[in-house]
């Protein structure tokens, strides 16, 4: 015993020095409880225990290691058996891009990311520079010369040209120069150049979406991408590619300035295909330029009529003299000089007839009609560019009259091919969308009867075998439209030389209100040719786009009261007027 | 403490003082150890080898989106209407297009003619190749 500490001393306290030092409850008890079991051995040995005490230590110590040990057991087991496959592999989906591919409806590409090369050049690794400045220039034809000399010049190793694709880095690697090395960098790509340009829009090199569809859907293209997924919008290659074709064709006939197409799905407000003419300019007309479109805004004037029961077909306007509100004179563009009923003011597109029935319903009704056909606010779509309105400030009777039929406002053209959806689709306005499929759970609203879509789709078709859209007819497949021909102004006064041609159609315009249909807008912005009028510059367009897209469709050439499958007279039924006005 | 005598048996076999436990249990680690080993070295040349394939894949991923690029530049609409526009090509004319419907009218299927079959000369008593040549030399006389 005399070998060990003094007994008494186990039971001691801890050599702590309760005057000085730390002296807080907490520390005090811990170490207590630490000397405590530091002399439990010796204790228990004291107590004449000393075995048990030891199988005590040995067994806890054994507990810890093996809790430990089994631990680390099921952890390795866990992560050899259970853990996510390719978790360890590969970082996310091996098809990943910072970007989603764009493609159509069908799966055509639109837009994709390409890896580009930047190329650089370390000076102190070239042997001859001045040879390597030649021979890269001759491979690379389009680096600037001044750039390459300045790096060549250099002292360190410097970009030369961001971009180079595949192709052309291969040219220059083949020149098998010292010190020319290449960095991969992902661009974004628009394999069709200027086709659907507007549409699509652009991104920029960090992968960001600045304008068109890129921006509209910037976070759904990246997650899209992220999954290695391509991001399909609702244009259809086809109907896009034959809409450009023929805007351009349209344009070269007319000598315009500008031109817009829109072709859209109007039971779901799918935009199948959308096109700006020219296509080097960035604005895209169809979503941010504004225009006065003139007559088709007849068709907006007789639905109001016609829905709020106002008028019916029959109902009789006097266009036999001018119509004076206070000192301005309203005339016809081709006077008629006699009693007209609402189907012949809107055949004959009667100013006089539009005007009298907007002032007869008044500025509380037509500002409501207007705003539920969307002509007040910018049009419900996913594009930024999506432009508001230009809209009159008061709405006095010489207004109403103006905007019966098309001038004193300023619409954009998805304005117009969203409120001439809702009239022909059984009355719905249905914003329109760039999303294949239709936008999810779509803010969709009821404005005007079924009845009054109906009547209008028939007004429509009378419209191209009587009236002034006859240009627009295509074979067999039953298109309905208005003509709108509309003065700029220029210089605060309306020019004739500087006018605005526009024809909207649909088609095919029989069938019950829910059936499939199409509608097609034309606009051409200051036709040089003469008549400027949409009915020759426009139309002409409308009936050739109808013809070429309606196989892509699947609209079936078929016979209606007016016409037969192959677009022959059926004689009871024939043009009252040919200006196309 | 009678089930612990097996046990105690165990321990107590020894060789040169060593317990055979632990030399079993030694023998046992190592072949353990080298069986990890063995895994180990199989399983990091197998995701080698994956990593390879991966690489793999996204250098033929890209080639295939360079190649899809190339592909739609190579097919725009407008290309592609200006040259078959140069070849002569447009598009088709109301009048000569058909359906599938309007095909019996286009084309009627013709009736199907009455196959006449020559009555063999010599009632069919040989063999059954026999009639058949006899026809064709009827038919080839009747030219």
């Amino acid at each position: 015993m005399s070998v060990h500490d003094d007994p008494h001393a186990w039971q001691r306290p801890a050599p702590g020095r309760p005057g000085g030092g730390v002296s807080m409850p907490s520390w005090r008890w811990l170490s207590e409880a630490m000397w405590r079991i530091e002399h439990s051995f010796g204790r228990a040995r004291a107590d004449a225990r000393p075995e048990e005490d030891t199988r005590v230590r040995i067994f806890v110590i054994l507990t810890l290691f093996s809790a430990v040990f089994v631990c680390l057991a099921l952890g390795a087991v866990n992560a050899a058996l259970l853990a996510p496959k390719g978790g360890v592999w590969s970082g996310g989906h091996p098809n990943a891009v910072s970007r989603a591919d764009m493609v159509d409806r069908t799966g055509a590409l639109l837009a994709t990311n390409i890896i580009h090369y930047g190329l650089y050049i370390d000076p102190a690794e070239v042997w001859d520079r001045r040879a390597a400045a030649v021979r890269i220039k001759r491979a690379l034809p389009r680096v600037s010369m001044s750039r390459l000399n300045r790096v060549l010049s250099g002292d360190r190793r410097l970009i030369v040209m961001p971009g180079l694709t595949p192709a052309e880095r291969a040219a220059v690697h083949g020149l098998a120069l010292g010190g020319v090395s290449f960095e991969p960098e992902d661009r974004r790509v628009y394999p069709l150049g200027a086709s659907a340009t507007h549409v699509l829009g652009v991104a920029d090199t960090g992968g960001q979406g600045i304008t068109g569809a890129e921006l509209a859907f910037n976070r759904e293209i990246r997650e899209a991408g992220a999954r290695g997924e391509s991001f399909p919008l609702s244009i259809d290659l086809r109907v896009q590619g034959v809409l450009e074709n023929e805007l351009a064709q349209a344009v070269a006939d007319s000598q315009a300035k500008g031109a817009v197409g829109i072709i859209a799905d109007v039971q779901t407000g799918e935009i199948l295909g959308m096109a700006s003419w020219p296509t080097s300019d960035r604005l895209n007309r169809a979503a941010s330029a504004h225009y006065e479109m003139g007559s088709v805004f007849k068709t907006f004037t007789v639905a109001a009529g016609l829905d709020t029961g106002r008028a019916d077909m029959n109902t009789l306007f006097d266009a036999s003299e001018a119509f004076m509100i206070g000192k301005r004179r309203i005339t016809d563009f081709h006077a008629t000089n006699q009693v007209l009923t609402l189907e012949e003011v809107y055949l004959h597109s009667s100013n006089i007839g539009t005007s009298r029935l907007a002032v007869e319903m008044g500025p509380t009704v037509m500002q409501d009609y207007f705003k539920r056909f969307g002509l007040l606010d910018a049009a419900p779509v996913e594009l930024h560019e999506s432009a508001r309105p230009r809209r009159p400030s008061k709405w006095d009777d010489s207004t109403l009259a103006s905007l019966s039929f098309g001038y004193g406002i300023m619409i954009t053209p998805l304005q117009m091919t969203a409120a001439m959806g809702a009239l022909t689709n059984g009355g719905r306005f249905i914003p329109l969308t760039l999303r294949k499929g239709g936008r999810p759970n779509a803010d969709v609203r009821q404005v005007v009867s079924p009845e009054t879509s109906l009547t209008l789709l028939d007004l429509l078709r009378r419209n191209v075998v009587r009236g002034s859209g006859g240009r627009a007819d295509a074979p067999g497949l039953r298109v309905g439209g208005k003509t709108g021909s509309a003065n700029k102004l220029v210089n605060g006064r309306y020019d004739p030389t500087h006018a605005v041609g526009t024809f909207a159609a649909v088609f095919p315009a029989d069938g019950p209100v829910d059936a499939r249909r199409y509608s097609i807008l034309i606009l051409i912005d200051e036709p040089g040719s003469y008549p400027r009028t949409g009915g020759f510059v426009a139309a002409p367009a409308v009936g050739r786009i109808a013809d070429r897209i309606a196989p892509f469709l699947g609209v079936e050439r078929r016979a209606d009261q007016y016409r037969t499958a192959l677009g022959e007279k059926i004689p009871a039924f024939e043009d009252v007027e040919g200006d196309g006005r | 403490m009678s089930a612990f005598v097996p046990l105690k048996r165990v321990f107590d076999w020894k060789i040169r003082g060593v317990r055979w436990i632990e030399i079993i249990g030694l023998a046992l680690v190592a072949a353990m150890i080298f069986s990890v080993y063995l895994a180990k070295a199989a399983a990091a040349s197998q995701g080698a080898r994956i990593a390879s394939l991966e690489r793999q894949i996204t250098q033929n991923g890209q080639r295939v989106r360079l190649l899809r690029a190339e592909a739609a530049r190579l097919e725009q609409p407008a290309r592609l209407e200006a040259l078959s526009r140069e070849a002569g090509l447009g598009p088709v004319d109301v009048h000569r297009q058909a359906t599938v419907a309007g095909l019996p009218d286009l084309a009627p299927i013709p009736e199907p003619t009455p196959v006449v079959i020559v009555a063999p000369t010599i009632p069919a008593e040989p063999a059954a190749e026999e009639p058949q040549a006899e026809a064709t030399a009827v038919t080839e006389d009747a030219q």
